[in-house]
C-alpha cells in the first residue's frame, strides 16, 4: 500500500479551501465536474459538445432527452458565466466550436479541435425548477457547474508526492531497464553510466540528461507501451512550465548519491523536490482534491486497433490513474471540510465509430478495462458507471451486402492518413466502413488472439453538416451524452 | 481416456476454412470474426428508422413473453360447445319458423320480416366485429406494457424503436397528442438504448395522459362522495358507485387508447377487480385513511359525509387500478399515483362542482 500522497499540512489546506467554497456555495451551490482522460481520448470535444448541447437544450433541436431536467421540463435556462478564479485559463469553448464548424480553417473544412495541454475550466450556470417543495417554494434554483479539464497524464504525478528522490530514481531507472530497449532509452541509460558521485552540478549536464530522459518517456508513450510507467507527467505535457528548472531533472542511480551541496545529485534532488512542491502539490490541492464528480474518458478503440498489449497497458494506466482519486461517499456532516468524488463515470468515447448494435460490447469492454479501478472506487463508497458515448457523431449508419452476408457499416469521411489494407485515405473520400467485430467476450481483449489489424476503427473527420445544424439552432449530434450528463449532475438538480 | 486438449477457437475461425479439429466438448463455437472493410458509400443502404423497425424477436424474449393460459377441462369445453350448438340450432329453427309463418300470413310481411332479419344479422356482425377490435385493442395495450417491461431490462435499441413505432400508430388519430408525438419522434432519433426510448415515451406521451386520468378519477371520486352523502337510500349509492366505476374505467381505457366495448368492459372490470383484490390486501395506508376519514373525523361531523368519503376512496382505487391495467407503458420514471395524491381532491368535494357552475 502506497503512502498517502498528502501530508497533514496539505489536508488542512484542502479543508480550508473546501470551507471557503462551501461558504461561497451556500447561496448558489457549485458543482466541480472533473473531465479527464489520457491524451487524445476526446476531452476537449466532450466539453465543447456538452456545453453546446446544454446551451441549445431548450430549442426545438434540443438533443438531450435523456437528461431528467429536460424530460421533466424543469430546465429554465443555461448560460456561460465568468469563472471567479481568475488564475486558471478559461476553456476556449468558442475557439473549439469554430474549429468543429470549420469557420477558422482556410478551406472551411471542419477539424477536430486542438487537444488539452493545460488545466482549464469553464463555468456554466443552470437555472431550473426544483421538485422538492421547500426549495421549489423559493422559485427557480441555480447551480454553477464548473467543468475542470485537465490532462490525465498529470494524475500520474500524484503518487510522486509520497516518493523521495532516491526512491523515484530507483523506480524509474528499473522501469527504463525493464522496457524493451529502444534507441532513446539506450541513449539515456548510457549517458548515466559514466556518472559517479564526484560529479559537480552543471547546468548543461542537467539539461542534457533531462532532455534524454524526456525523449525516452515520449518514445515509450508513442510506441504505446508502458503508459503506467511514465511519471513525471509534465515531461510529456509541460503546459506552461516548459523549460523551467523544475522540469529540468532526471533520475540518477544510487551510485551518484552525494550529500554535498554542489553535486549534481543534490541539484537533481532539489529540482525534483521543487517539481513536487511547485507543480504536483498545487495541482492536487487547488484543483484535484476539490472535485465533486469525475468523468474519465477512455479511447478504447485506439487501443483495440493496436492489439492486446496496448489494451492491457491502457487497463494498467487507468488503474494507476484512478488510484489517485479522492473518492468515497460524501458525509453530510463533514462535507464542508472534506469533499470527495462520489460518482465516477468511465466513458468509452468515439462510440460513433462502432455500429450501434455493438455499443453494448464496447460498454462491456470498458467495464472490463476499468474493473480494478472501479472496484476500488466502489469499495470506498463512490458510485461508478461505464458508458459508450460519442461527444460528436461523425458517422451515420448503414448496411452493405457482401459475400459473407450483410455487414453493419459506418458511413463517414476517414481522417487524413488513415489506412486500411494499404489504402491510405486523403481525408476527403467518404466511405462505408466495416471496422470488424468487437469481441463478444470482454475477456478476450487481453488475449493474444486480438492481433493488430483484426480491428480497424478508423478516425473519422467531423461531419460537414454541423454548421447547418447549428444554424438551425440544434445542439451537436451525439450519442448518450445526455445519459452521461444525467448520471453526473442529474441528482444535484432534483 | 482422451487427453485434455485446448485450442484457440478464434484462430481457426479466422482462417476461413474450418478444419475438422476436435473441439472441446460443449463449448459454443464463436461466430467467425469478421475483418474490417471499406466500401464506396453509394453501395451502402442507409439505415432509416423504418428499417430498424423490423425487429427480430430473440428466442430469449419469446420464451419470456409466452404467458400461461388457463386451460379449461376439455370435457367441460366439449359440453359447452355442444350446448351452444344446440341453442344456436334452436334459435335458427325459431327464426326460420317465424319467417315461414310471416310468409304464410302475407307475402309482403314475409319480405319485411326477412329484411328486418337481414338488418339484425348485419348489425350484429358489425357489433361483433367491433367487440373483437375492442378486445384486440385492450390486448394490444397489455402486450405493449409487457414488451416495454422487457425492453426496460434488455435495453435493446431495436425493441425500443419497435415500441415507439407501435405507440406512434396507437396514438396517430389523437389530436391532443400530436405535439407530444412530434416531440417524441424528434428526440428519439438521438437515442441508442431501448430503455431510454421507453422512458422518453413515458415522459412525453404518458405524462399528459396520466394527468388527465388523474383528473377523471378525482372528478369521479368527488361525484361518488357527493351522491353518497345526499342519497336517501343505501341501495342508490351502491348502484351509483357501480355505475361510476364502470364509467371511470371505460373513460380511462379510452384515454390510454383502448376502445372498450361490451365484452371489453367486462374484461376490463375483471382485470380491475382482480387488481383490486391483489392490492387491497397490502393497501394498509388506505385503511388507516379510511378509519380516520370514514369513522373518525368526517363521521363525527356527519355520518353520511364519512360514508361518502369512503365511497370516494373506493372510486379512487378503481381509477388507479384502471390506470395500471390499461396504461401501455409500465410506471418507470414517473411515479405511480397513490390514494394519498387524491386526498386533497376528496377533502374539498364540492370544489369541482362549484367551479363548474
Amino acid at each position: 500500500m502506497a503512502a498517502s500522497p498528502t501530508g497533514i499540512i496539505d489536508e488542512i489546506g484542502i479543508a480550508l479551501n473546501n470551507i471557503t467554497s462551501a461558504a461561497t456555495g451556500a447561496v448558489t451551490p457549485v458543482m466541480r465536474l472533473g473531465v479527464t482522460g489520457l491524451s487524445r481520448s476526446g476531452k476537449t470535444i466532450f466539453i465543447t459538445s456538452l456545453v453546446h448541447n446544454l446551451l441549445h437544450a431548450q430549442n426545438n433541436g434540443g438533443r438531450l432527452p435523456g437528461f431528467s431536467l429536460l424530460s421533466e421540463g424543469r430546465l429554465i435556462g443555461v448560460k456561460l458565466s465568468e469563472h471567479p478564479d481568475k488564475a486558471i485559463p478559461r476553456f476556449a469553448y468558442e475557439k473549439h466550436l469554430s474549429a468543429l464548424m470549420g469557420d477558422d480553417s482556410k478551406d472551411k473544412l471542419p477539424y477536430w479541435p486542438q487537444s488539452t495541454r493545460n488545466i482549464s475550466q469553464l463555468r456554466l450556470t443552470l437555472k431550473f425548477q426544483s421538485t422538492k417543495w421547500f426549495t421549489g417554494l423559493a422559485g427557480p434554483s441555480t447551480l454553477h457547474l464548473d467543468i475542470v479539464d485537465y490532462p490525465g497524464e498529470w494524475l500520474l504525478d500524484l503518487p510522486l508526492l509520497s516518493l523521495s528522490y532516491a526512491q523515484w530514481s530507483d523506480q524509474s531507472l528499473s522501469r527504463a531497464e525493464r522496457t524493451k530497449a529502444t534507441k532513446q532509452t539506450n541513449a539515456f541509460l548510457s549517458a548515466l553510466t559514466p556518472l559517479t558521485n564526484e560529479e559537480n552540478a552543471s547546468e548543461p549536464q542537467a539539461e542534457k540528461l533531462a532532455q534524454l530522459f524526456t525523449s525516452h518517456l515520449k518514445n515509450a508513450r508513442e510506441t504505446g507501451r508502458a503508459m503506467s510507467t511514465l511519471p513525471p507527467g509534465r515531461f510529456l505535457l509541460p503546459g506552461d512550465m516548459e523549460g523551467s528548472p523544475a522540469l529540468t531533472f532526471a533520475p540518477l542511480p544510487d551510485a551518484c548519491a552525494n550529500a554535498k551541496n554542489d553535486s549534481l545529485y543534490a541539484l537533481m534532488q532539489r529540482r525534483y523536490e521543487a517539481y513536487k512542491s511547485l507543480v504536483v502539490r498545487p495541482f492536487f490541492k487547488d484543483h484535484f482534491a476539490r472535485l465533486d464528480r469525475q468523468i474519465v474518458l477512455v479511447d478504447a478503440l485506439r487501443a483495440l486497433n493496436a492489439g492486446a498489449n496496448a489494451v492491457s497497458d491502457l487497463g494498467e494506466a487507468m488503474t494507476s490513474v484512478l488510484a489517485c482519486f479522492r473518492q468515497g461517499s460524501n458525509n453530510p456532516l463533514t462535507w464542508i471540510v472534506a469533499r470527495k468524488i462520489d460518482k465516477i463515470l468511465f466513458a468509452a468515447t468515439k462510440a460513433d465509430h462502432v455500429h450501434h448494435t455493438s455499443h453494448n460490447r464496447l460498454e462491456k469492454i470498458i467495464q472490463r478495462l476499468v474493473d480494478g479501478a472501479s472496484r476500488n472506487a466502489r469499495f470506498s463508497g463512490a458510485h461508478t458507471a461505464a458508458m459508450a458515448i460519442a461527444s460528436v457523431r461523425a458517422t451515420s449508419e448503414g448496411t452493405i451486402k457482401d459475400k459473407s452476408g450483410e455487414l453493419d457499416c459506418l458511413i463517414g469521411t476517414p481522417a487524413k492518413g488513415e489506412k486500411l489494407d494499404d489504402k491510405v485515405y486523403d481525408g476527403k473520400t467518404k466511405i462505408a466502413l466495416f471496422p470488424g467485430d468487437l469481441p463478444e467476450q470482454s475477456e478476450s481483449i487481453f488475449q493474444k488472439s486480438l492481433k493488430p489489424d483484426l480491428l480497424n476503427f478508423m478516425r473519422f473527420s467531423p461531419p460537414a453538416d454541423l454548421k447547418t445544424d447549428s444554424e438551425n439552432n440544434k445542439g451537436l449530434p451525439h450519442i448518450r451524452l445526455d445519459k452521461a450528463l444525467n448520471y453526473l449532475i442529474g441528482d444535484w438538480m432534483k | 481416456m482422451r487427453k485434455p486438449k485446448a485450442q484457440i477457437l478464434n484462430e481457426t475461425s479466422r482462417q476461413g476454412t474450418p478444419k475438422s479439429v476436435e473441439k472441446p466438448p460443449r463449448k459454443p463455437a464463436p461466430k467467425p470474426t469478421r475483418e474490417p472493410k471499406a466500401f464506396a458509400p453509394e453501395n451502402a443502404v442507409v439505415t432509416t428508422s423504418e428499417a430498424l423497425d423490423n425487429f427480430n424477436q430473440t428466442p430469449a424474449t419469446a420464451i419470456l413473453s409466452e404467458r400461461q393460459k388457463p386451460r379449461a377441462n376439455w370435457i367441460l369445453r366439449l359440453a359447452l360447445w355442444a350446448g351452444g350448438l344446440l341453442v344456436s340450432l334452436g334459435l335458427a329453427l325459431m327464426v326460420d319458423r317465424l319467417i315461414a309463418d310471416l310468409f304464410a300470413r302475407y307475402e309482403w310481411l314475409g319480405w319485411a320480416g326477412l329484411a328486418v332479419l337481414l338488418i339484425f344479422v348485419l348489425t350484429l356482425t358489425i357489433l361483433a366485429f367491433r367487440e373483437i377490435l375492442a378486445l384486440a385493442s385492450l390486448k394490444n395495450l397489455d402486450d405493449l406494457r409487457h414488451k416495454s417491461k422487457q425492453t426496460l431490462s434488455s435495453n435493446m435499441p431495436d425493441e425500443g424503436r419497435h415500441i415507439l413505432a407501435r405507440l406512434q400508430s396507437l396514438y396517430a388519430p389523437r389530436a391532443d397528442l400530436a405535439h407530444a408525438r412530434q416531440q417524441l419522434d424528434r428526440q428519439s432519433a438521438d437515442l441508442f438504448d431501448g430503455a431510454d426510448m421507453v422512458q422518453l415515451a413515458e415522459h412525453t406521451l404518458m405524462a399528459p395522459l396520466d394527468a388527465k386520468a388523474k383528473a377523471l378519477t378525482a372528478a369521479s371520486a368527488r361525484r361518488v362522495a357527493i351522491v353518497t352523502a345526499i342519497s336517501p337510500r343505501a341501495l342508490v349509492d351502491v348502484a351509483f358507485v357501480a355505475y361510476e366505476s364502470i364509467k371511470l374505467a371505460r373513460a380511462i381505457a379510452a384515454l390510454y387508447g383502448a376502445r372498450p366495448g361490451l365484452f371489453g368492459a367486462w374484461k376490463l372490470s375483471g382485470a380491475i377487480l382482480s387488481h383490486l383484490a391483489i392490492t387491497g390486501g397490502v393497501a394498509l395506508g388506505d385503511s388507516v385513511i379510511q378509519q380516520l376519514l370514514g369513522h373518525g373525523l368526517a363521521a363525527k361531523l356527519s355520518a353520511r359525509l364519512g360514508e361518502g368519503l369512503v365511497n370516494g376512496l373506493m372510486s379512487v382505487r378503481v381509477g388507479i387500478a384502471a390506470m395500471r391495467v390499461t396504461r401501455p407503458l409500465p410506471y418507470n420514471r414517473l411515479k405511480q399515483p397513490q390514494v394519498m395524491d387524491f386526498m386533497a381532491d376528496l377533502a374539498n368535494i364540492t370544489k369541482g362542482e362549484v367551479e363548474k357552475n
